[in-house]
Order: C-alpha cells, then sequence, then structure tokens
C-alpha cells in the first residue's frame, strides 16, 4: 500500500513525487510517456502572476500566492543551475535568435551580458538540423544593432560519418555528445579556435545544455568570453536534462516510477479512490494507495481525449470544464479550447463544474489537467504545472 | 505478441519529435542505422499499407527500449520494430548464412545447456580459450572479447506429490538450469522459508531467445510444449513464478497462444513476495545486514510493467540501502552483444551503466550489482568489473542462509 500514487509523470507528476517524498511519504509515480519537458526548452515561464490571480478560475487564483512563491523558491533549492525572481523576468533565445522571456531559466542560457556585447559568434556546427544561421543573424542584427555578428562554422570528427551521407545531426545529438568524455575535450578545442577581436565578445551556442553537467559548466568557465546556450526546436536538451534531473531526484528520494505502462482506470470506493490499475503486460496490476494526484498532462498528454462529439477525461470520466465557442480564428491568438480542464477547489481536489461539489475527498489535480488556463496567451505554461505539482505533494 | 489495439490511433500518438532516435544508443554510434523513430512509427505508416522498409538494418536495433522511455507520447517503438523484423522473418530478408547458423544456435539456448552440460568443466575450459573463441568468432561470428557466460551442472527438476495448500510452480529458465543453478536453489529456498512448496516442472526454453533471433514460430511451439506441462497445475490455480525477467515477459504474452492459457497467472519471484507483503504474509525474520547496492532494471521488467518490485521488497530488510542506477540498456539484450558485427555496439549502449556502476563502487556509494535478469549480470560484470548477482541472493543473506554477499557466492554448501 502507497501513502501516494501520482498519474503522469512530466513536471506536475514528478514535482509532486518529489515533495510528497521528501516528506516521508512512499509514492509511486505511473507514467505512460515522458512529458511534454522533452518538446519545451527547458526554462519555466510563471506569466504575470498577480494579473492572472485575479482571474476567478485561473489555476493561481485556487492557491495562496505565497504557494506561487514557495514552488519557485523550492524548484530552484533543487536544481541550483537554475536561476529565476518571481515577478522578474529574464532573456534567453529562441531556436530562431530572436530574445524571449522567461521566468527560471538554466544559467547558461541567460542572454543578459547580450546587452554590453560589441561582437556576437554564432556557434555554426556542421549539418545541424534545424539551424538557420543566416536568419539568427538577421534577427541578432535587429535585436542589437550594436553589435557585429560572425558566424564561426565548425565541424567534428565525430559526426564525420554523418556528413558523408547527407545526414542531419539534431541539436539534442550535439548536446549529448558534448556531455560525453571524448566530446567535452573536444568542445574545449572547438572553443579556443574562436578568436577575440574585440573584449566584449559573447559566444552563441547552439546545440549545447550544459545544466546538470559539472564537466561542461567548467569548461564554459575558463573562456575568455560568455558562452550562451540557445534553446532548440523539439526535441530538447534542455527540457530532456531537466526531465532526467527530476526523474533522478524522484528515485533517489526512494520514490518509485513506474514508465511506458498507462494506469487504464481507477477502482473506487464512495468518494474515494482505492486503486491504480495498470495494464501490466499479460495481466493489469493493481495498485492501492490512501492519496492519488492525477497529472496527465491534459490534451496533449493524453489526460483528455478529444473527438468530434466530446472532450472526455480518460480516466474516471471526471466532469470538464469544456468552453462554449471552440477555437477562435486567429491562430497564434488565445484559443478556447486550451482552457479545457478539470475544475478544482482550493485543495486542488476535483469539483463537479455546475454544484461546485468536491468528487473525490483523496485525489488532487495537478499540472495540465487543471482548466481555465491557456499556456500560451498567459504565459505560465511551467509555472502552473510546477507550483500545482508542489503544492500537491506538499498535502499528499 | 499482443498488438490488438487500434493501430492508427497509436500512430498518431508520435508527434515526430525525433527524441527517440537523438537518444538511442545504435543511431549514435552508426549513422546508417535510422534510428527508431524511422524504423518504429514512420516505417509502421508503409506497413499497415502492406510495404516492408528498412527490414535488413532493422536487424542492428538492440530492442533495448531507450526509445521507449524517451518518448514524450509513449509511442510502443520497439514493440513496432519487433514486429516489423518477425514479418521480414516470414519472408526471408537479408542475413548472410554464417549470421542465419549462428542466430539459429543463439535461439536454442536450451539445446546448447543440454550440450554444455553434460561436461561443463570442459565446456568452461573452451570458452575461456582464446584459440576455441576465434574459431567460434571465423566460423560462426560470435565475438571472441564477448563475456559468453559459463556452464554449471544443471539445476534438476522436482515434481513432488502436492501435500501442502500452499503451492507455487517455479520457471527456473535456460539461465539458471544451465549456467546459474545456485540462484535456483536460492529462490526455491526462498519460497519455501515463506511457506510453499516449491513444484519444477521439466520445462522447455521459454521461447524468447528464439523470438529474439526471429525464430517466432519455433518460439510459439516450445511455449506451447510449456503450457502443456503447466496444464494440471493452472487448472488447480497455482501460480507460476520466475525469478528471469526474459522468461517472466515471454510468460506473460503465453495467455495469447492458446485459450486454456488464459488462466496463468504468471509472476515475477518479487512481484510475488510483494503480494504476500501486501497481505501480510512476507515473513520479515531478517537479520540486520549492513550492504548497499546499486540496483539495474532491465529492459525485459521494464516491458512487464510491474515496476520494481525487487527493490521495494529490499528496502524493507534493516541496514539495505537500494539505489535505482537508472541508465538504461546493459547492451546484451539476451545474444546481441555476443554476436561479432554487433559487439562494440552493444558496449557503447552498456557505457553510461558501466560507468555509472565504476563511479557507484569507487565512491562507496554502493559494494555490488543486483539485477534480476542473468544476460545483464555478465554484461555488467563484463562491462564494470563490479560482481553482479540477482536480488534474491540479498532476501538469502537478510534470511541468514547465506553469508557475504561477493565472496562467498558460490558456496553452495552454505545453502540448503
Ligand atoms: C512544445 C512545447 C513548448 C513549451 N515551452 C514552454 C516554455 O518555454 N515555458 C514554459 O513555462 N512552458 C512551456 N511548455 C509548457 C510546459 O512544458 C507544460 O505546461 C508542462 O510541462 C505540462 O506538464 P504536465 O506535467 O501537466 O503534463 P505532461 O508533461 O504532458 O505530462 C503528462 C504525463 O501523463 C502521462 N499520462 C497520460 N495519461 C496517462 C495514463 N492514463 N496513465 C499513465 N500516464 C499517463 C503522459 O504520458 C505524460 O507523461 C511547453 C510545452 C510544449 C508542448
Ligand atoms: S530499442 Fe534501442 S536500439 Fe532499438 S531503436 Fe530503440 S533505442 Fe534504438
Ligand atoms: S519520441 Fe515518440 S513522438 Fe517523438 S518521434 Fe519518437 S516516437 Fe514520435
Amino acid at each position: 500500500m502507497w501513502d501516494g500514487i501520482i498519474i503522469g509523470g512530466g513536471l506536475a507528476g514528478l514535482i509532486a513525487g518529489i515533495r510528497a517524498s521528501e516528506r516521508g511519504k512512499h509514492v509511486l509515480i505511473i507514467s505512460e510517456g515522458a512529458g511534454s519537458l522533452t518538446y519545451s526548452s527547458g526554462a519555466l515561464n510563471f506569466g504575470d502572476v498577480v494579473q492572472l490571480r485575479s482571474r476567478e478560475n485561473h489555476p493561481y487564483a485556487l492557491i495562496e500566492e505565497n504557494v506561487i512563491q514557495a514552488g519557485m523558491d523550492y524548484f530552484q533549492k533543487l536544481f541550483p543551475d537554475y536561476q529565476g525572481v518571481c515577478g522578474r523576468t529574464q532573456t534567453l533565445f529562441t531556436p530562431l535568435g530572436s530574445p524571449r522571456t522567461a521566468n527560471i531559466i538554466p544559467s547558461g542560457q541567460n542572454a543578459a551580458v547580450l546587452q554590453d556585447a560589441k561582437r556576437i559568434v554564432l556557434m555554426a556546427p556542421e549539418g545541424m538540423k534545424d539551424f538557420f544561421s543566416k536568419i539568427i543573424k538577421t534577427n541578432l542584427k535587429i535585436c542589437y544593432p550594436q553589435c557585429i555578428v560572425d558566424i564561426y562554422p565548425f565541424r567534428i570528427s565525430a559526426f564525420e560519418a554523418w556528413h558523408a551521407i547527407g545526414k542531419p545531426v539534431t541539436g539534442m545529438e550535439y548536446a549529448r555528445y558534448w556531455q560525453s568524455g571524448p566530446g567535452i575535450a573536444e568542445l574545449k578545442r572547438v572553443l579556443a579556435g574562436v578568436t577575440i577581436t574585440c573584449s566584449e565578445t559573447v559566444v552563441l551556442f547552439p546545440g549545447l545544455a550544459t545544466a546538470f553537467s559539472e564537466p561542461l559548466k567548467e569548461v564554459l568557465s575558463e573562456t575568455p568570453f560568455p558562452v550562451i546556450e540557445m534553446t532548440s526546436f523539439p526535441p530538447s536538451a534542455g527540457g530532456h536534462n531537466l526531465y532526467n534531473a527530476l526523474k533522478q531526484k524522484f528515485k533517489s528520494l526512494g520514490g518509485e516510477l513506474l514508465m511506458g505502462t498507462g494506469v487504464q482506470r481507477i477502482e473506487l470506493q464512495e468518494k474515494e479512490c482505492r486503486k491504480a490499475i495498470v495494464s501490466s503486460k499479460g495481466r493489469p496490476t493493481a495498485f492501492a494507495a490512501h492519496s492519488f494526484i492525477l497529472a496527465t498532462g491534459g490534451i496533449l498528454g493524453g489526460g483528455i481525449e478529444v473527438t468530434a462529439e466530446a472532450a472526455q477525461e480518460t480516466l474516471l470520466g471526471l466532469p470538464l470544464y469544456v468552453p462554449a465557442e471552440w477555437t477562435k480564428s486567429e491562430f497564434l491568438g488565445e484559443q478556447p479550447y486550451a482552457h479545457t480542464g478539470i475544475e478544482a477547489d482550493s485543495d486542488l481536489r476535483p469539483v463537479d463544474p455546475g454544484t461546485k461539489e468536491v468528487l473525490f475527498e483523496n485525489l488532487r489535480v495537478a499540472g495540465r489537467m487543471l482548466a481555465h488556463w491557456d499556456p500560451w496567451t498567459d504565459n505560465c505554461g511551467g509555472g502552473v504545472s510546477l507550483t500545482s505539482g508542489w503544492y500537491a505533494g506538499e498535502k499528499l | 505478441m499482443s498488438f490488438e489495439q487500434d493501430k492508427a490511433e497509436i500512430l498518431d500518438a508520435c508527434i515526430k519529435c525525433s527524441a527517440c532516435t537523438a537518444m538511442c544508443p545504435v543511431a549514435a554510434v552508426n549513422p546508417l542505422f535510422p534510428g527508431p523513430k524511422i524504423l518504429g512509427p514512420d516505417a509502421e505508416r508503409f506497413r499497415l499499407e502492406g510495404l516492408q522498409i528498412g527490414t535488413t538494418l532493422s536487424y542492428y536495433c538492440s530492442k533495448c527500449k531507450t526509445c521507449e522511455i524517451t518518448c514524450p507520447s509513449g509511442v510502443k517503438i520497439t514493440e513496432m520494430i519487433t514486429r516489423a523484423q518477425e514479418d521480414a522473418k516470414m519472408s526471408e530478408g537479408g542475413k548472410t548464412l554464417q549470421f542465419s547458423i549462428r542466430d539459429y544456435l543463439f535461439g536454442r539456448a536450451e539445446y546448447l545447456g543440454k550440450l554444455a552440460t553434460v561436461l561443463p568443466g570442459l565446456t568452461n575450459v573452451l570458452l575461456k580459450a582464446p584459440l576455441f573463441r576465434q574459431i567460434l568468432e571465423q566460423t560462426l561470428g560470435i565475438c571472441s572479447e564477448a563475456p559468453l557466460p559459463a556452464y554449471h551442472t544443471k539445476f534438476e527438476t522436482a515434481e513432488k506429490d502436492r501435500k501442502s495448500k500452499k503451492q507455487v510452480v517455479y520457471f527456473p529458465g535456460c539461465f539458471v538450469t544451465y549456467n546459474d543453478p545456485l540462484t535456483g536453489q536460492a529462490i526455491v529456498k526462498v519460497l519455501k522459508h515463506n511457506g510453499y512448496e516449491v513444484i519444477v516442472p521439466p520445462f522447455h526454453c521459454c521461447g524468447t531467445p528464439l523470438e529474439g533471433n526471429g525464430y517466432l514460430r519455433e518460439a510459439q511451439e516450445t511455449a506451447k510444449k510449456n503450457l502443456a506441462l503447466m496444464e494440471p497445475y493452472m487448472r488447480a490455480g497455482i501460480p507460476l513464478i520466475t525469478g528471469c525477467t526474459s522468461c517472466g515477459l515471454a510468460l506473460r504474452e503465453y495467455p495469447g497462444l492458446a485459450e486454456s492459457a488464459s488462466e496463468l497467472q504468471a509472476y515475477d519471484l518479487f512481484e510475488f513476495l510483494w503480494e504476500l507483503q501486501e497481505r501480510n504474509e512476507f515473513r520479515k525474520d531478517f537479520k540486520d545486514i549492513q550492504v548497499s547496492l546499486g540496483y539495474h532494471s532491465s529492459c525485459h521488467l521494464k516491458a512487464q510493467g510491474i515496476g520494481t518490485p525487487s527493490v521495494r521488497l529490499l528496502r524493507l530488510i534493516p541496514g539495505v540501502q537500494v539505489t535505482d542506477l537508472d541508465q538504461g540498456c546493459c547492451g546484451l539484450s539476451g545474444s546481441y552483444g555476443f554476436k561479432k558485427e554487433k559487439y562494440h555496439t552493444a558496449m557503447q549502449i552498456g557505457k553510461p551503466l558501466f560507468n555509472r556502476v565504476r563511479q557507484g563502487a569507487a565512491n562507496s556509494e554502493f559494494q555490488s550489482v543486483i539485477t534480476e535478469c542473468g544476460g545483464c549480470q555478465v554484461q555488467i560484470r563484463h562491462g564494470s568489473g563490479i560482481e553482479t548477482v540477482h536480488p534474491v541472493w540479498v532476501l538469502m543473506q537478510a534470511y541468514g542462509f547465506f553469508q557475504l554477499l561477493s565472496s562467498g557466492r558460490h558456496a553452495s554448501s552454505e545453502l540448503v
């Protein structure tokens, strides 16, 4: 019998698991896939917390403001490689070389030094997939008119066989190589080749993610110029490394992670969840727990299934808030469907959208499963998942 | 292999992010290997239309499942590749004669075992002789550096008359039967200690080596023979237990083969013991032992979808520290790492794990490694030089049946 079972091992589920394990709880996380962190850059946006809290149903409005701050502090204490302050944003680069902001970012992505730069050297790894040096150069020139932008092409022997057959190398493959023993030596060599023509030179490096790697951080600390990592299109090494760090932290606290197999259904007894039934090979396995957390990632994560007729919560058939109007014509604007999700009380327990009655006493909902927010236009994808996950783990 | 879910729906789960290919250890060392995305969900679209692509290259997939663990969307990539290989096998796709003979032999672990254990001493001397290994490499394509496991006197089967109410059937599997009978005895001992009478019918190979080397039909025939042996126990509702995770995975898939098999209750040893624990029937008369262990979860355990019951259970023993190494595949994948054209890839696949093991042992984080899979044990010992055993030995030690986990490992006199 577990103290808690968490369904879904994305950002929300893992943070919940880490917090609950740290509090001495015996926790099992069951997750079908690795979750959306590998798609994302690894930078976490919290959005305008004060404004979002004033929106009646927004997940931030369900919990106290200090809980949001506490979740953010907690995360940075867990991972000192990540920096940020509540209410203040930091600059990092998109894969196309335009600046964007986020609240907590891996230190290596921090682009603040560019304000005072005179020259930017854009590293251009041979044959890198989804890397467009000319577009990036154009964008950099627009945003940093005081700077000269030089492109520095280089190739390394490790990928010669790839170049020979014209096979592109993803940023994640490059990042993985730099993390290896030979890669670290090679990175030193490559960076040593960059000449400094003016003292305010900053190097921009795509396909590199140094967070959680002491040897890599050391290499960069020894260069005569600051090196800024760029984020990449999916798959992203930054997001993947964060995912791995979360997973390892959870396991090191004694948590058990059952990956690659989904929860089929939940056995109920009146207003309590009792057992998670997992589709193990051949014969389902039942795992019993006192408490449950549903962090199955909404529409993208698989926790909500959308058909032509309706949207449905896949495990318990929990009633969903579904906006009357599903989409809007402006592609990148606010899309009402994103607000689809489960309504919850201040303890994150699911409630009936009509009567507001608590549906299950020992179930909490976290992350993208919650209703009334849009990670894109509210700019708070990581923030809501992190804080609601942390709070669910705190309450478990 | 059961694959009855809506195939198109599974395909749609893939959003083409390429994370799987970026993490695939085979693609990382061999650019010609198209990688999991292309061989899995991409080629699957063609296969649904009856078109086979990339079959020859697909044999380089080691089934390590790193891709599946990485996939954000939970796409069952390895399952798709395995099935494609089976389909290609049916239509006899591209292997040389040498490799065909070798794969024929590796598929028949049971016959190899029977042959080798006639005179296990002689077999082991030969397997260690460099000249003999060169000959094996030249003639059969079995890598001369690969850690072929040693053979022991065969594990004996025992079918007692059924007196006790609490009974289990034990499926030792080829590794225990021919290479590691002591672990088989330890498992029987632990089950007996928990009040169970243990029946061991003369089972055949579970079928996994056949399947892994592309002999699907033969694998199913062997499975049916085992099911026939299991029939009377199945009807009496007696569970079937194995300590080998590859056998365990195969046994869990038996119910897809014959109607009667749906009554088969196949358990991993520790999964079964954990159920006893949940029912308050597991014996915890433990001695206080001080051991720190690194745990490696085999790919075939992960594929069973039952979590890591041995870690859960061993953590109940006072003084036992278990660290989950969490480093993916050891690289051996049954007989993949024994093959000369794949040995180096296999070692490359296992590298992160070996490094983690060496690092943990060097800074005294743990003294030895435990993993349920016999193949992983051989490969981790080979790649890291650190003692690696089945987790049942920790229970043996805690119950006081056995002294010193690492040095006294083969002192059979201490057993029983
Ligand atoms: C492309 C992309 C870019 C992004 N960029 C940013 C960014 O720059 N900044 C930012 O702050 N946020 C960003 N986000 C948003 C942020 O990453 C997500 O909000 C957050 O990761 C969601 O976490 P989650 O845990 O709620 O869901 P998920 O990460 O989706 O996890 C849900 C998990 O549940 C599992 N699951 C589903 N059903 C079951 C079941 N029945 N049984 C078991 N398991 C199940 C799934 O397999 C999955 O692993 C981005 C998201 C995407 C997709
Ligand atoms: S199972 Fe392993 S070797 Fe095969 S495609 Fe997946 S990651 Fe690559
Ligand atoms: S990781 Fe999963 S979703 Fe991404 S390409 Fe591979 S199979 Fe498709």
